[in-house]
């Protein structure tokens, strides 16, 4: 259990020293900013009504969870596995008394954290804003619900990117195909709707289907597990290929 | 105790080009300083990498404090510190951050033994300094601190010598000889500097194409052969 606590420690102290995790966190901040500038300008001076107070974070989570979010992650772990292969700073991390799966294990932990740093910074955000673009209370409830089922298509989509960043020898090729594999697998989706359910990034915005006034738990349940046999067959993947990489 | 700090069992490991290590079977008592000499691409640094874990062995197994690397890594690698093949810290952290990150692996480790690892390889005073301004030296220096911080029983050492001045060459004879004295260190140095390893190791062990060709004392060597380099080409030429 230490080693597995060192390597996920050091991991968040690596990421907390790195200058992309703060512009990324930033560039979260400036762009629930602008979106709030952006309708309450819309409100008040167009006399286009864009939200009401709970759609507003709803609105940001939307539009962040195609773009943003799965770049962001993306970034994070390319560095923490191209990355370090690329430098041969994992050199560091292999040789210290932890077992690589302990070491696999301890960077998603931390790369976990980071979306779930993100996504919180982003809900906080757009919470305190939706209340100035719009007088009334949001439905922090359903908000949070709402961000918690973002979590999930996030994490696959980094264990999809840390599986592309073990097979690829450098950075810019783990980046490259990261984001074909993303743009190929919304372009099937819109392509081939009968597929689309079965595709990871169709369930970036699967947090709707809690968001109306039925909801309908059968079909959250058949997401949910649908991502969850991504997530296992991801993560087996990407450690066998962590696992059996000489270096 | 055991007497035997590090043994290599039957090692393989063989790349596309059909180059590689074959058979290769040592035993290294606790406290001996063993030098492995050969020319470039002898697969000095493949053996090293598969004795840390880097590289998977095609065949064979190595045994590090009694515990086998292919099923006990955590404990084979508890009391072990390494440099293989070339120093690389995080450039974006600093030296003290560097060493934090290691000290994490052991309870023992703390801001005055980084401390006292870094007065030792003399970076004392550059400790608070990012390593992307450290030279190739101050690197390799940073690396034999990380090394030595959680006072390993075994040292794994590959061109620990590389980047260092005429003076950090000397200053790192004196602590692997000290470290081997006092603490019975067991050393296992990978170096093209032969006459270094004359002065430093008490064993030596020639490798050539893949093939371990001889091991034996330093002190044996220097009493049929006038020097150590003259032993090496009688082994392999």
């Amino acid at each position: 259990m230490q080693a597995l606590n060192a390597v996920y420690i050091n991991e968040i102290f690596k990421m907390s020293k790195k200058k992309k995790v703060t512009a990324s966190l930033i560039f979260s901040f400036f762009s629930v900013i602008v979106t709030a500038i952006a309708v309450y300008a819309l409100n008040n001076f167009a006399g286009i009504s864009i939200t009401g107070s709970s759609e507003f974070s709803i609105m940001v989570l939307a539009v962040l969870s195609y773009t943003f979010f799965p770049l962001f992650t993306a970034f994070i772990c390319i560095d923490m596995f191209a990355g370090e292969f690329a430098d041969h700073t994992i050199k560091f991390t292999l040789t210290g008394p932890a077992s690589r799966f302990k070491v696999f294990l301890g960077k998603i932990l931390a790369i976990a954290v980071f979306i779930i740093a993100n996504l919180v910074l982003v809900m906080f955000l757009s919470l305190v804003a939706s209340m100035f673009i719009n007088r009334g209370m949001p439905n922090f409830f359903k908000i949070l619900i709402a961000y918690i089922m973002e979590f999930f298509p996030i994490l696959i989509f980094a264990l999809a990117v840390v599986l592309i960043s073990n097979i690829t020898k450098g950075t810019t090729s783990a980046f490259m195909l990261s984001v074909f594999v993303f743009l190929v697998f919304n372009g099937v989706g819109l392509a081939f709707p009968y597929l689309k359910s079965l595709l990871f990034t169709a369930a970036f915005d699967w947090y709707r289907l809690a968001l109306g006034s039925y909801i309908n738990f059968g079909k959250i349940l058949r997401v949910f597990l649908i991502l969850l046999g991504y997530g296992i067959m991801l993560f087996t993947a990407g450690y066998y290929l962590f696992e059996n990489k000489d270096i | 105790m055991l007497d035997k700090a590090i043994i290599i069992e039957n090692l393989s490991k063989m790349y596309k080009n059909n180059r590689g290590i074959h058979d290769i079977n040592l035993e290294i008592d606790r406290g001996e300083i063993f030098g492995f000499l050969g020319p470039n691409g002898a697969g000095k640094t493949t053996t090293m990498k598969i004795m840390v874990g880097l590289m998977k062995a095609d065949k064979g197994d190595v045994i590090l404090n009694g515990y086998r690397i292919s099923k006990d890594y955590e404990k084979a690698m508890k009391k072990v510190g390494c440099i293989v093949e070339s120093v690389n810290p995080f450039s974006y952290l600093t030296a003290y951050e560097n060493m934090k990150l290691c000290g994490r692996f052991n309870n023992d480790v703390d801001g005055a033994r980084i401390d006292e690892c870094l007065e030792i390889t003399g970076l004392i005073k550059y400790k608070n300094e990012k390593i992307k301004h450290y030279s190739l030296g101050m690197k390799q220096r940073i690396g034999i601190a990380m090394a030595i911080l959680s006072n390993p029983e075994v040292l794994i050492l590959d061109e620990p010598l590389n980047g260092l001045d005429v003076e950090g060459m000397v200053e790192m004879r004196k602590l692997i000889l000290n470290l081997s004295e006092q603490h019975k260190t067991t050393f296992f140095i990978s170096s093209h500097l032969i006459h270094d390893i004359e002065l430093t190791c008490n064993k030596v062990g020639i490798l050539y194409n893949g093939k371990l060709l001889g091991v034996d004392s330093t002190h044996n060597i220097l009493k049929n052969y006038s020097s150590l380099e003259n032993y090496y080409l009688s082994e392999v030429i």
